[in-house]
């Protein structure tokens, strides 16, 4: 090897080096994500029983605001590192959780519920919002404790060649391309939810057009 | 050696290295988040004592709010750091305090209490939290001063009992433990969802209970 060659060597080897320590950085954060996503969402009647405890509104609100802030945006973060998991070329040669896409979907289907009910004030669709949260969390933790990350277990060694995407690739992108599926679906469903209820919001808010006096015709029934 | 390999080689170096430094900078973060969520706990008192000093409402309801938030935050964050204890391969490959993941469900205990208790509140839920912290921090705080930390300056005997002490060096209890730790862990998780589902998020007492039992009333 000549001189150019070892720096061609180095080169080469920061981009995709960096490139995979930055994936996998983010697939190390993830369980710390869904970890605190959870205990957020499962802790609301802590808080609310905290809530209700301050004696004046500024304190209620501050404090309310501020865990709806960390609630809601963890579960944005969570599903934005999510997204690697709706990428063929690294579910097929990254050792990734095989139901890591089916997660993501379950966390894409739990802010939808958020996103078209009130879950702050309806039981019905709390319930349904943490379902959804809780088999995601399942979905993305078994295979993440039990293949990833206890790889050279012998006793394990069966999650490991089988829930482990890299592993049972093909298995892997069947699963990913259900999720993506689902995931657009959802995402359409979204999309034209809000675009519906928008106009809704604002046809309510518009005066009827037999409503609507016009100033000439004002004046001149005055007069 | 080719151009390629060499490329690997630093490729492969790069992710183990970053890997390491990663769970490294958590190992070494925990005993600072012990420390504080321990000393935010029993610091209660002390807090208290300053509320009733407050001549405004609004000072004593901030002062309160960030308190909670600052002792409560670091619990969650002392379990979700504490999770690389859950995974087999990392335990047996880092050097890491033999029941830390035992410590971590202890933590995630306090969690589920303050859940379903009210330990600001009721004393008895009050002290059982305490003396689980204190477990907790028992738990952890031996195998990382006796184990982690002195096994390099302990000879004879008092090596053998810092290498059992140490995850890395005792891999068969330290996987094993780890399995226990899920365990308790996947039970209380469990528990906490069907709590919460049972309420749908709502906190069980009423209004007026809980204002008549406002630590700043």
């Amino acid at each position: 090897m000549n001189p150019q060659d070892v720096a061609d060597a180095i080169a080469q080897a920061l981009v995709q080096g960096g490139s995979q320590w930055l994936v996998a950085s983010l697939v190390a954060f993830l369980p710390a994500m869904w970890t605190m996503a959870l205990i957020l969402h499962i802790g609301r009647p802590y808080v609310v029983r905290t809530l209700r405890r301050c004696g004046l509104r500024l304190g209620a609100d501050v404090w309310w605001m501020s865990y709806l802030l960390m609630r809601d945006g963890v579960l944005l973060a969570t599903l934005g590192i999510s997204l690697i998991f709706f990428a063929p070329a690294l579910v097929a040669n990254l050792d990734f959780p095989i139901t890591g896409p089916l997660a993501t979907l379950c966390l894409l289907l739990a802010l939808a519920v958020k996103l078209s009910r009130r879950v702050d004030d309806d039981v019905a669709a709390f319930r349904l919002a943490t379902v959804f949260l809780v088999l995601g969390a399942t979905l993305y933790y078994f295979p993440l404790v039990f293949a990833i990350e206890a790889a050279d277990q012998e006793s394990l060694k069966w999650f490991a060649d089988n829930l482990t995407s890299s592993a049972n690739p093909q298995l892997a992108l069947i699963i990913m391309w259900i999720s993506i599926a689902g995931a657009a679906i959802v995402a359409a469903w979204i999309f034209f939810h809000a675009l519906t209820s928008v106009n809704r919001k604002v046809s309510s808010r518009m005066p009827r057009t037999a409503d609507i006096v016009q100033p000439g015709r004002q004046k001149a029934a005055v007069s | 050696m080719s151009p390629d390999q060499l490329a690997q080689a630093i490729i492969s170096g790069i992710n183990d290295g970053g890997e390491q430094f990663l769970e490294g900078t958590l190992a070494a973060a925990l005993p600072v988040v012990w420390l504080a969520l321990l000393g935010l706990h029993l610091g209660r008192p002390y807090i208290l004592d300053m509320i009733d000093r407050f001549t405004l409402r609004l000072g004593a309801d901030l002062l309160w709010l960030v308190y909670v938030a600052l002792r409560d935050l670091l619990i969650v964050s002392g379990v979700v750091m504490s999770f690389m204890f859950f995974f087999p391969d990392v335990v047996t490959g880092v050097a890491l305090p033999l029941t830390g993941g035992l410590a971590a469900a202890v933590l995630f205990g306090v969690l589920l209490i303050k859940l379903m208790g009210d330990p600001d509140h009721d004393p008895r839920a009050f002290t059982v939290v305490t003396w689980l912290l204190g477990l907790g921090a028992l738990l952890y705080f031996i195998p990382y001063i006796f184990g982690v930390q002195a096994t390099n300056v302990l000879t004879d005997n008092f090596q053998a009992v810092s290498n059992f002490l140490v995850t890395s060096t005792n891999p068969n209890w330290a996987v094993a433990l780890a399995y226990v730790s899920v365990a308790a862990l996947a039970i209380m998780g469990a528990v906490a969802v069907g709590y919460t589902l049972r309420t749908g998020g709502r906190a069980e007492t009423s209004d007026a209970e809980e204002l008549a039992h406002s630590p700043q009333a």
